[in-house]
C-alpha cells in the first residue's frame, strides 16, 4: 500500500477557511484580555499600589527598638553608686521546645530551677512567647545558649548593679526586672534616669541581616547621670558604725544621718536593718524601711536646745542665769516630771549640759505656746522636708492653740510632738549657721545655701557653746568626743510609745550633734531604736556612733584638726535624764 | 542611527551593570558598618560593665576587709597623721 504525501501549503485541511466574524471575536477577545491585563498592570503599579507596598514592606522591613540606657548614680566624688550593666534573659517558644529533650535539665540546672519548675514555666505560659527567667549573668546565659535548645533564645537587657551593696542601699533603692524605679532615688528621679528608646525602620535579607535603612532613625535619648551629695565613704563608714552599735546593743533598728552644715548637702544617710539591692530576694519590710526619713519619733532631749534658744532669745535668760531644779521633780497640773538626779540649782547652760528636764520645763513655763510653736515650725517641725525622696514626712506638732500646760512643759524637752532623725540634723543647722535654718539636699550643688533667720547669731553661738559641754565633762553626752576635733552636740532618751501610754524599758536613744563647734563642717544625728544590751540612754549608745562617723567623715573631708590631740579619751559619762 | 542606538543600549547596559554593582556595594558597606555599631555598643556595655566590677572591686567594704584582715591596717585619726600647710607642703614639693 503506497502512501502519498502532501504538501502543508496544499493541505485541504487548510482550505477551509475560518469564519471572518469567529477570527474578528478571537482577536477582540484576545485584545480584551490585553487591556485587562494592561489595566490591572496599572492598578497594581500606579493607582493601588499602597497595598501592595505596604504588604511588600511587612515581609522584608523591621523596626528595630534602639534601647536607652538609664543614667548613672554617681555619690559627690563621681563615684558610681548605681549602674546598669548587660544581662540576658532567657525565653522560649512553647510551640518549638520539645519537652522531652534531655538538655532541658541541664538548662534548668544551670538556671538554678528544677527541671519540673523549668517544664511548669513552659506550660504556663502563652503559645509564642514565655520568659524562663530575666536577667540572668551573661555566663550563665551562655552556657544555656551552647546547649542549644531548640525554641529557646536569649534576649539581651539591662539590669542594674549597685557596688555600695547595703550600706547605701535606703538612699539610692533600686528598680525592679522593667528598669523602673522602685524605692529611694531611683523612684525619686525615675524620669530623669530612665531616657527614651529610639528606634530605626531598616530592611533585613534573607538571612536575617539588616542591608538598609527605609527612614531616618530616632535616636535613642539616653538617662540623666545624677550626681548625690552623698560622700559614699562617709556613708560606708557610717553604716558601718551604726551596724556594730545595733548589734553591740541588741537594739531593733538604727539610723544615722550627716549633713553638711554650710551647705545641707547630705553626706550620708543610713539605716540597720538594711538589704543587699542586688539580690533582693526574701526582703521583709523591716529592712525595706527607711527609718531616718519615713519613720517620726518623739525626739526627746534633743529638742532642749530650741526651747533654751528661744528663752535666750526672748531676753527671759541669759546662759549664766540660775535656775532651780530642786528636788528634781515637778508637778504641773497634776503630772509630775522629774529628772534622774536632783541637780539642784542649775545654769541655763547647765540645764542642757545635765539635760534637766525640770530646769527646761522652768524655762518653757516662763514662755507663751504660741511662741514656742513657731520656733518649733520655723525649725522644720511638723513640716514636710523639701527633699526630693520618697516616703519623706513632716512629723507632728499640734497647733498651740491645743497645748494643755502639762503638753508645753513635755513638749519643751522632747515628749508630745514628732520628727524623723533627718528633721533632727536639719533642725541643728540653725545652730551651725549663725541662726539660719538651711534647706537640705540629697543631690550636689556648688552654689551656697539660703538660709531662714530662726535665732541670732549671738543665741545660736551661746546655744553652740552649751552643746560643746554637753560634750565635755559632766555633760551627758562625753561619749561623742573625737581626737582632733572639737563636738558639741545633745543626747536623747526617749520613752517608746505604745497604745495610749509608754512602754515599760524601751526606749529610743538620740544624740545630735556637730564639728569642729567652733565652725561646724558638719552635722550628724543617729537614733538607736529599743537598746536591749544594759544601756539605754543616748549619751552612751548613740554618742559612739556620732564620735566615730564624725571622725572619719571630717578626716575624709580634709578638715583639720582644731584641737590638739589627745591620745586617748577617757569618758564616764552621766545618767541623764529621760 | 543604528550605531548610535547600540552606542546607547551599550551606556545604558554598563549604567544598569553599576547601578546594580553600586547597590551591592552600598548594602555591603551599609552591614559593615550595621556590624561596626553593634560592636562599638557591646564594647560600650562591656566598659560599663568593667567599670561596675572595678567599683565592686573597690568599694569601701572590701577595701576595709581586705586592709583590716590582710594587711592588719586600722582607720587613722590624728593622733597619728602628721598635717602640712600648705606652704610647707610647696616646700617640700620645691625640694630636690
Amino acid at each position: 500500500m503506497s502512501r502519498r504525501s502532501i504538501a502543508y501549503s496544499s493541505s485541504p485541511l487548510l482550505a477551509s477557511k475560518t469564519p471572518p466574524g469567529r477570527s474578528k471575536a478571537i482577536v477582540g477577545l484576545m485584545a480584551l484580555g490585553f487591556v485587562v491585563m494592561a489595566g490591572r498592570a496599572a492598578y497594581v503599579q500606579v493607582l493601588g499600589n499602597d497595598f501592595f507596598l505596604r504588604q511588600g514592606e511587612v515581609r522584608y522591613a523591621r523596626t528595630l527598638e534602639l534601647p536607652a540606657s538609664r543614667g548613672q548614680v554617681l555619690d559627690r566624688n563621681g563615684v558610681i553608686l548605681a549602674t546598669s550593666v548587660v544581662a540576658q534573659s532567657i525565653w522560649v517558644e512553647p510551640s518549638d521546645i520539645e519537652l522531652d529533650d534531655p538538655k532541658l535539665g541541664q538548662a534548668a540546672e544551670l538556671l538554678g530551677l528544677s527541671l519540673a519548675e523549668f517544664k511548669q514555666r513552659i506550660s504556663k505560659g502563652g503559645k509564642n512567647f514565655v520568659w524562663i527567667q530575666r536577667q540572668v549573668d551573661e555566663p550563665v546565659a551562655l552556657k544555656v545558649k551552647a546547649l542549644g535548645i531548640k525554641g529557646l533564645h536569649l534576649r539581651e537587657e539591662y539590669k542594674r548593679h549597685y557596688p555600695e551593696g547595703e550600706s547605701a542601699a535606703h538612699v539610692v533603692g533600686f528598680t525592679n526586672v522593667e528598669d523602673l524605679g522602685q524605692e529611694g532615688i531611683e523612684l525619686a528621679f525615675n524620669q530623669a534616669l530612665s531616657g527614651k528608646p529610639g528606634s530605626r525602620r531598616v530592611i533585613k535579607d534573607r538571612l536575617g541581616r539588616v542591608v538598609e535603612d527605609t527612614r531616618e532613625a530616632i535616636p535613642p535619648v539616653n538617662g540623666r547621670d545624677l550626681q548625690l551629695s552623698i560622700d559614699s565613704k562617709i556613708q560606708y563608714f557610717a553604716y558601718q558604725k551604726l551596724r556594730d552599735q545595733v548589734i553591740a546593743h541588741k537594739a531593733r533598728a538604727g539610723s544615722v544621718v550627716v549633713l553638711d552644715a554650710r551647705s545641707g548637702e547630705l553626706l550620708a544617710l543610713a539605716n540597720y536593718p538594711s538589704y543587699n539591692p542586688n539580690q533582693r530576694q526574701n526582703l521583709t519590710g523591716e529592712q525595706l524601711r527607711n527609718r531616718a526619713l519615713t519613720d517620726t519619733f518623739e525626739p526627746g532631749s534633743t529638742m532642749k536646745p530650741f526651747t533654751i534658744g528661744l528663752a535666750l532669745e526672748s531676753g527671759r535668760v541669759k546662759p549664766e542665769t540660775l535656775v532651780q531644779t530642786a528636788p528634781g521633780r515637778l508637778t504641773i497640773t497634776g503630772s509630775t516630771i522629774s529628772d534622774t538626779h536632783n541637780y539642784g540649782t542649775l545654769t541655763v547652760e547647765g540645764v542642757i549640759q545635765k539635760s534637766s528636764n525640770v530646769g527646761t520645763t522652768k524655762l518653757a513655763m516662763q514662755m507663751q505656746p504660741r511662741e514656742m510653736w513657731e520656733t518649733f515650725t520655723a525649725a522644720g517641725f511638723g513640716q514636710k522636708p523639701q527633699l526630693e525622696f520618697p516616703g519623706v514626712v513632716g512629723g507632728r506638732v499640734r497647733p498651740y492653740k491645743t497645748w494643755r500646760p502639762i503638753e508645753q512643759a513635755t513638749m519643751s524637752y522632747g515628749y508630745g510632738l514628732s520628727a524623723s532623725l533627718f528633721q533632727m540634723a536639719r533642725s541643728y543647722t540653725v545652730f551651725s549657721n549663725e541662726g539660719q535654718i538651711i534647706p537640705a539636699t540629697i543631690l550636689k550643688k556648688p552654689e551656697p545655701a539660703v538660709g531662714v533667720q530662726v535665732f541670732s547669731p549671738r543665741t545660736a553661738a551661746q546655744v553652740l557653746k552649751m552643746l560643746a559641754m554637753a560634750t565635755g565633762p559632766g555633760g551627758t553626752g562625753q561619749r561623742a568626743q573625737t581626737i582632733g576635733y572639737s563636738v558639741g552636740g545633745k543626747s536623747g532618751t526617749a520613752r517608746k510609745q505604745a497604745g495610749k501610754g509608754y512602754a515599760a524599758g524601751k526606749y529610743r536613744a538620740w544624740f545630735t550633734g556637730m564639728a569642729p563647734i567652733e565652725r561646724p563642717r558638719i552635722i550628724c544625728a543617729v537614733m538607736l531604736d529599743e537598746p536591749s544590751a544594759g544601756q539605754v540612754y543616748g549619751g552612751l549608745v548613740a554618742a559612739p556612733v556620732f564620735s566615730e562617723t564624725v571622725q572619719q567623715a571630717l578626716r575624709i573631708l580634709g578638715e583639720q584638726p582644731d584641737m590638739s590631740v589627745k591620745p586617748h579619751i577617757v569618758a564616764q559619762a552621766v545618767e541623764e535624764s529621760l | 542611527m543604528i550605531r548610535f542606538n547600540v552606542a546607547l543600549l551599550l551606556a545604558l547596559l554598563v549604567s544598569a551593570f553599576c547601578l546594580v554593582n553600586v547597590r551591592y556595594e552600598a548594602r555591603r558597606v551599609y552591614m559593615a558598618l550595621s556590624k561596626a555599631q553593634s560592636q562599638a555598643s557591646r564594647l560600650e556595655a562591656d566598659y560599663d560593665q568593667l567599670l561596675a566590677q572595678k567599683r565592686t572591686l573597690a568599694a569601701p567594704v572590701r577595701v576595709q576587709q581586705l586592709a583590716a584582715g590582710q594587711l592588719r591596717m586600722r582607720p587613722t585619726n590624728p593622733a597619728v597623721t602628721e598635717y602640712l600647710q600648705s606652704a610647707a607642703v610647696a616646700a617640700v614639693k620645691g625640694q630636690p
